[in-house]
């Protein structure tokens, strides 16, 4: 087990700049993902911790030593990829097998031991019938698997997992999910995971970055992360639906801050509110905008006026989900998506209806503009 | 308008394989149904033969009370979109969507009203004069589904057309398509394995799987009054938990733990031909009710074993180590109590919400 240190690390593809002075550290025996959209770096991470790939400048540590002039196979690490990378012409078990054979580790395992490690993880992720098949013979879902089971068997100084679960079906994805959990707990090992999916991220990670465009947006828990997101971008990545995000005015009036979203969309802020909101507004022609962020279960639906700082907008569309609904309102540039508890009285509304809502201010963020949003 | 009527239709393919097994439904005039289930289980055959792009093998398909199975694709009036776009690549955005209506010889100023207001319904109009091959796979799914909609055909036929789309986006796209379909009011029948697209699409779902149907009800009906062992585990996420339990009444089940026997009412009753029988008894991970401290005698004490934070939520693994090591899961909105791994978790089952399974995996409680 070690730890693994990032310092002012660069990556360019050619004269693309893949990853941009990038520094971080996760600790030893730690889970840690990288969350982001695609194309923003993740893998290329990955790859440069597994040596697949060079740095361009800055350093990779394992430990206290630097590892950038370390061929992989002389860094310990083990990898799942995305792409699966099973050995067509070797059975599941071969291919499972075949980081314990490696001459590389010394592990020398007599048959009995070899079988018994690989039918250990093959059981433990639901994939010990498969043993004596070949990789063609297999379902995607199934090749995943046998990619993760290959990486897990051994226990080198990191895994690293890349989309190690992306393309099962739901259901078995949330139970891989659980298990790569308490594979974690029990192993205690350093794990490095890349993901695109939120909430894989949020479900795995002690800690977690999110990454955009090769550079960190926010490095922290992930109760952190989702309770308290930094940038608007990474409010917009983690949930379903997004982190709503509303441009508006920022104005006095009768010595009260009101924020301003297009006719219907005004409240009054108090003053820490406030602060905050003027710390983080532009001026844009001649007005000062800010942008406001609040998560869809913050907000609260009435069918009568809620309180003096609540205001009514037109029902856009309401959809179900199994243990609540998300009734949808249109804004001049974007959707507010609120959620509401299947038993809220809301079942019956329609488009066009018109419904007040108040923004719970203790869960209000505001946010320099840091991406562009439109109803896409 | 239209109504679907499918009666007893069969598609057997050669060799005797059976793709659908005597499969009766009926889709009224301005519903959304979804078909449901896992993949290979019948689906997409069913759709493909209420299409006209397969031969029903048996029984006849009804569009408003007039029998179709004799007709081509093109007679049944339907819109078709499937998960894979199939755009015309040389056409921009525009004339992608306006190919079905010049192919009717529709005039240029229909043409343009109609493309325009689906364009804006589904919030393409920025991208009308892009090529197929310049957008992201959300969008092209969503040009695909603009062409399948602008001709306001009788029947709209969906064959899994959300599966690419992006999950930032997918509050959206399912709020407008719901807006849509409450404004054009046409009958969409909808091809899905993704449980929680059903359940916030449409109004109704049936459930087809092994080739059988298995279940046709609203979405309260399917998730809160599942007619089998299926159904109850197939929609939810995380499935229902299900544990071995006795019937002791018509109004109470017992599960023998090494402490004893805990038994519990339930709303609702059963035959009384079931009572002493061997069931399974089933509670979805939402609808347990959890706490750290027991609070009542027919409370189940369980470990935690994984916490899954999902942001809005928490999952946890428990383990019912009274219970021959049986594993359950919870789920816990934010905002209540957050139990860490290793701490003992006292469990409930609310009696509206528990589910009753016999020996052939019905549900036998009458509710």
């Amino acid at each position: 087990m070690v730890n693994i240190r990032f310092e002012n690390v660069t990556k360019y593809y050619g004269r693309k700049l893949a990853i941009k002075d990038l520094s971080f550290t996760v600790n030893e025996g730690e889970f840690f993902s990288i969350l982001g959209p695609t194309g923003a770096g993740k893998s290329t991470i990955l790859k440069m911790i597994a040596g697949i790939e060079p740095v361009s400048s800055g350093k990779i540590y394992f430990n206290d030593a630097v590892v950038n002039t370390l061929a992989p196979h002389e860094r310990n690490v083990s990898m799942a990829f995305e792409t699966y990378n099973l050995y067509s012409h070797f059975s599941v078990y071969e291919n499972i097998a075949f980081p314990l054979r490696a001459p590389r580790w010394k592990l020398n395992l007599t048959k009995e031991e070899e079988r018994k490690r690989v039918k250990e993880i093959a059981s433990f992720l639901g994939i010990d019938s498969l043993l004596d098949r070949r990789p063609q013979a297999l379902s995607g879902g199934q090749k995943q698997r046998v990619s993760l089971a290959r990486a897990l068997v051994r226990k080198p100084q990191v895994y690293l997992l890349d989309e190690p679960i992306a393309h099962l079906d739901a259901k078995l994805k949330f139970s891989t999910q659980t298990l790569l959990r308490e594979f974690a707990v029990n192993y205690g090992s350093t794990i490095i995971y890349v993901t695109h999916d939120y909430k894989e991220a949020l479900a795995l990670s002690d800690r977690m970055i999110v990454l955009r465009r090769g550079k960190i947006d926010q490095l922290s828990t992930p109760d952190e992360i989702y309770f308290n997101p930094g940038l608007d971008f990474v409010g917009r990545l983690v949930g379903e639906p997004p982190m709503n995000l509303i441009d508006g005015e920022l104005f006095e009036e009768n010595g009260r801050s009101v924020f301003k979203a297009g006719s219907s969309f005004s409240i009054v802020l108090d003053k820490d509110r406030a602060q905050k909101a003027d710390s983080v507004a532009h001026v844009e022609n001649d007005r000062s905008m800010t942008r406001l962020g609040i998560r869809c279960e913050d907000i609260k639906l009435g069918l009568q006026k809620i309180s003096d700082n609540s205001f009514q907008l037109p029902v856009y569309a309401l959809v179900h989900e199994a243990e609540s609904s998300v009734i949808s309102f249109e804004l001049e540039n974007t959707f507010l998506h609120v959620r509401t508890s299947a038993d809220s009285g809301f079942e019956r509304v329609r488009s066009s209806d018109l419904l007040w809502l108040e923004l719970n201010p203790a869960r209000m963020f505001f946010y320099q503009k840091t991406m562009e949003i439109s109803k896409s | 308008m239209s109504k679907v009527d499918c009666k007893n239709i069969w598609k057997i393919y050669q060799g005797n394989v059976i793709g659908v097994k005597d499969l009766s439904f009926t889709c009224n005039d301005k519903e959304f149904l979804a078909i449901l289930g896992p993949s290979g289980g019948g689906k997409s055959s069913t759709l493909r033969m209420l299409a006209g792009l397969e031969e029903i093998s048996k029984g006849e398909v009804y569009f408003d009370d007039i029998m179709v199975n004799q007709m081509g694709p093109s007679e049944r009036n339907i819109a078709l979109a499937f998960e894979s776009y199939a755009l015309y690549y040389r056409m921009n955005v525009y004339e992608n969507i306006a190919f079905p209506l010049r192919a009717r010889g529709i005039n240029n100023a229909d043409v343009d009203r109609n493309v325009t207001e689906i364009a804006e319904a589904l919030n393409l109009t920025n991208i009308l004069k892009k090529k197929p091959g310049e957008l992201a796979g959300g969008h092209q799914q969503r040009v695909s589904l603009a062409r399948a909609l602008v001709r306001k055909p009788k029947l709209t036929l969906l064959d899994e057309p959300l599966s690419h789309m992006d999950q930032r986006i997918r509050a959206e796209i399912r709020a407008q398509i719901r807006r849509i379909h409450e404004e054009f009011g046409n009958t969409t029948i909808y091809v899905t394995h993704d449980q929680a697209e059903a359940i916030s699409l449409c109004d109704k779902i049936l459930i087809i799987y092994n080739a059988e149907r298995q279940q046709l009800g609203t979405v309260d009906e399917i998730y809160n009054k599942p007619v089998n062992k299926f159904v109850a585990y197939f929609v939810g996420q995380p499935g229902m938990n299900f544990v071995q339990g006795n019937v002791e009444a018509k109004n109470m089940a017992s599960i023998q733990t090494n402490e004893g026997k805990i038994k519990f009412t339930f709303t609702g009753e059963v035959d009384s031909k079931y009572i002493g029988a061997e069931v399974i008894i089933g509670v979805r991970p939402q609808q347990l009710k959890a706490s750290p401290n027991k609070e009542q005698t027919s409370t189940i004490p369980s470990t935690v074993r994984i916490v899954e934070f999902q942001g809005d939520s928490e999952v946890i693994t428990l383990e019912l180590s009274d219970i021959g090591k049986t594993e359950a899961k919870l789920v816990i909105p934010a905002g209540g109590y957050r139990f860490k791994r290793g701490e003992t978790c006292w469990l409930e089952f609310d009696p509206k919400f528990t589910h009753l399974f016999n020996n052939e995996e019905i549900a036998i409680i009458k509710r």
